[in-house]
């Protein structure tokens, strides 16, 4: 059981820095993801935690005790690999046992601790097997057995699941959070894939290029993404980003024009800006409306390919003027075909405005 | 083996197989002639190789038993073929020893640790280690002669100092193992960091294990390296107990008489701990070891 504290931390490889000053308090007990794209610094920062980097400039605390000198056997954690990273000549059982031995626990106290492991994972038949004779999913079963034998005071996880089949993954990331739920035990874990971050987090803390765009609960990043990337990372497909300019701002929403001269109303703080500022008016795939018939305020646009996921229709939708292409989510009874005209309408309390430098606007809901 | 054959093929096999049973002939020949030569009564190179008849006497030579002339008399055998190859296997296990020790951990910092002008350290041990040995001939007897004036149980006339001097040729099994060692995923050794070991237990308990076929090829290489090394250990042995098989062999060549039936029975006996070692290292060669310590 152990907090986990950064202070303005940095980490450069030569002249590249990776993370530009890194601050966070995990709490005890608590489970964090950390998510981002490829090379943002997430895994680099989880390493950092883990001691396998040594920190450029800053500090981490994990229980309230500075680490940055501690070498990694001595910092009270464990850490599942990508890759699983088993030892392969050594059995099942060895492999858990072997940070225990290290340590100098007796045998009786080892095997018991084994045991109860390989109870919790369901490993148990496996035990006298070496990591050869065994499956994706029961290597990965393993090397998280071999992180709970030694009761660490942090969890750490480097996208454990990414190289896993897609049943399975769901299956273990079932098994993670319960696992979490009887260990109570801090857990950060590293991922890309933002379901995983979204199912898994008390709290996510977002990371691009080396920075953290925000931290907060999963539902709390999904309402009010602080910035134009976090809006764009969490949630799948993606918000759909159109550009506009402000036309008027009072007390209780605003109102935009798109390029193509239709009016958005969006309950958003947009006073202080403007008008004619251009902005960024953002719309999850699933908020916006199709229609068959044009009405005011909607936009003319063309189905240019229709998903049909059996629960749900993606349509792809093109034409707008001067903007990318869109996803709307649709009900699967949706008239709307491939190459189908079709009118959307943009529902004002599900606008996000995003500002000049990408930062959200405040939402008035 | 379902794949559809050209009918072609099978002359091609045919050819093959023709191919490789010449060239097999041609690499058995020469040791069944020297193992002829060792069973022809008198001292001759040339003859054919099925000898017309047998005699035992150059190995009751080279395995020091007296041995009874044409004329009766009784010789003892004046070569102490035995301990030159005892010798032999003595110098060459502890310097395959030695050797494997030092390459392990010498590549294991070529391989895993950061240090400053790490690429030219390693394209020099190489370029030393090219230049043939016979150079360095006179620089190693008299390193050898000055130091056996302060430590004699390490100087000429030794075997330690050959042990020491073949010691110093391990350039080639630091590339080998280093090449090894960078084919096992780094995240093994991390994570025996992570669960409490130090640098020293993970090389230990966790890398060397995963290397130890490669170790096995390293010892091997080492030993017959030794076993069949002859120009520092001519310059360093001089007393007859002392040499080993290379260099002693050499006196069954007398100027005016060579004693090409006791040099082949000799010659056979020097190859039997070789082909024991590989035997006994054999069984450690097992591939496949480090397979399951990633997702596979």
């Amino acid at each position: 059981m152990a907090d986990l504290q950064f202070k303005a931390l940095r980490k450069s490889f030569g002249d590249a820095e990776i993370l530009h000053g890194i601050d966070l308090d995990i709490r005890d007990g608590e489970f964090i993801v950390f998510v981002g794209p490829s090379g943002c610094g997430k895994s680099t920062l989880l390493r950092c935690i883990a001691g396998l980097e040594e920190i450029t400039s800053g500090e981490i605390s994990i229980g309230g005790q500075r680490v940055n000198e501690i070498p990694p056997s001595k910092r009270g954690i464990a850490m599942v690999f990508q890759s699983y990273a088993l030892y392969p000549h050594m059995t099942v059982a060895e492999n858990m046992a072997f940070g225990l031995k290290l340590a100098g626990h007796s045998k009786t106290e080892i095997q018991a601790a084994v045991l109860r492991a390989a109870q919790i994972l369901q490993i148990e038949p496996l035990l006298d097997r070496r990591p050869k004779a065994l499956s994706g999913g029961q290597r990965q079963r393993v090397a998280i057995g071999r992180a709970i034998v030694r009761k660490p005071g942090v969890f750490l996880f480097d996208e454990p699941l990414s190289n896993l089949d897609a049943g399975l993954r769901v299956q273990m990331r079932v098994e993670l959070a319960r696992l979490h739920a009887d260990l109570g035990t801090t857990m950060v874990y590293v991922t890309h894939d933002q379901v995983e971050a979204m199912t898994l987090a008390d709290r996510i803390v977002v990371i691009n290029q080396g920075r953290i765009e925000q931290v907060g609960a999963p539902l709390d990043l999904y309402r009010r993404p602080a910035n134009r990337f976090v809006a764009g990372f969490i949630g799948s497909p993606k918000m759909n980003f159109l550009t506009c300019s402000l036309v008027s701002a009072r007390d209780t929403d605003a109102t935009v024009r798109l390029g193509d001269g239709t009016l958005v109303t969006a309950q958003v703080d947009a006073r202080g800006l403007a008008e004619g500022t251009p902005l960024t008016l953002g719309i999850r795939p699933e908020r916006l409306l199709p229609e068959a018939t044009g009405g005011e305020d909607t936009a003319r646009a063309t189905v240019l390919v229709a998903e049909h996921l059996g629960d749900t229709v993606f349509l792809h939708i093109q034409g707008l003027e001067g903007q990318g292409q869109i996803t709307v989510k649709a009900p699967p009874e949706t008239p709307f075909r491939t190459d189908s005209e079709v009118h959307l309408r943009f529902p004002a309390k599900h606008c996000h405005l995003f500002g000049p430098d990408d930062r959200a606007l405040t939402r008035l809901i | 083996m379902a794949i559809v054959i050209d009918k072609s093929q099978r002359w091609r096999i045919f050819a093959a197989h023709a191919f490789l049973i010449v060239l097999c002939a041609i690499v058995i020949f020469p040791l069944l002639m020297v193992v002829s030569i060792s069973l022809r009564p008198g001292n001759f190179a040339a003859g054919s190789l099925i000898p017309k008849s047998i005699s035992l006497d150059h190995w009751r030579f080279a395995l020091g038993l007296p041995v009874t002339g044409p004329d009766g008399r009784v010789t003892q055998p004046d070569l102490p073929v035995l301990l030159w190859l005892w010798n032999s296997v003595k110098v060459a296990t502890l310097s395959a020893t030695v050797a494997v020790l030092l390459s392990t951990t010498a590549a294991y910092a070529f391989a895993r640790l950061k240090f400053a002008r790490k690429k030219a350290a390693l394209t020099g041990l190489m370029l030393m280690q090219m230049f043939p040995t016979v150079l360095a001939l006179v620089a190693i007897h008299s390193i050898f002669s000055r130091i056996g004036h302060a430590f004699p149980a390490i100087g000429v006339n030794s075997h330690w100092s050959l042990v020491l001097a073949y010691s110093g040729g391990i350039a080639l099994h630091i590339w080998i193992i280093k090449g090894f060692y960078e084919s096992i995923p780094p995240e093994i050794e991390e994570a025996a960091t992570v669960d409490g070991a130090t640098p020293w237990q993970a090389f230990w308990r966790v890398l060397l294990p995963m290397a130890l076929p490669i170790l096995m090829v390293v010892f091997l290489l080492a030993f017959i390296g030794a076993v069949n090394e002859y120009p520092v250990a001519s310059i360093l042995l001089h007393s007859q107990d002392r040499l080993t098989m290379a260099v002693g062999a050499k006196q069954f060549l007398y100027a005016q008489h060579y004693l090409w039936g006791d040099f082949a029975a000799a010659a056979i006996l020097s190859g039997l701990p070789v082909s024991v070692v590989f035997i006994l290292a054999q069984r450690w060669m097992i591939s496949g070891l480090t397979s399951g310590a990633n997702k596979g």
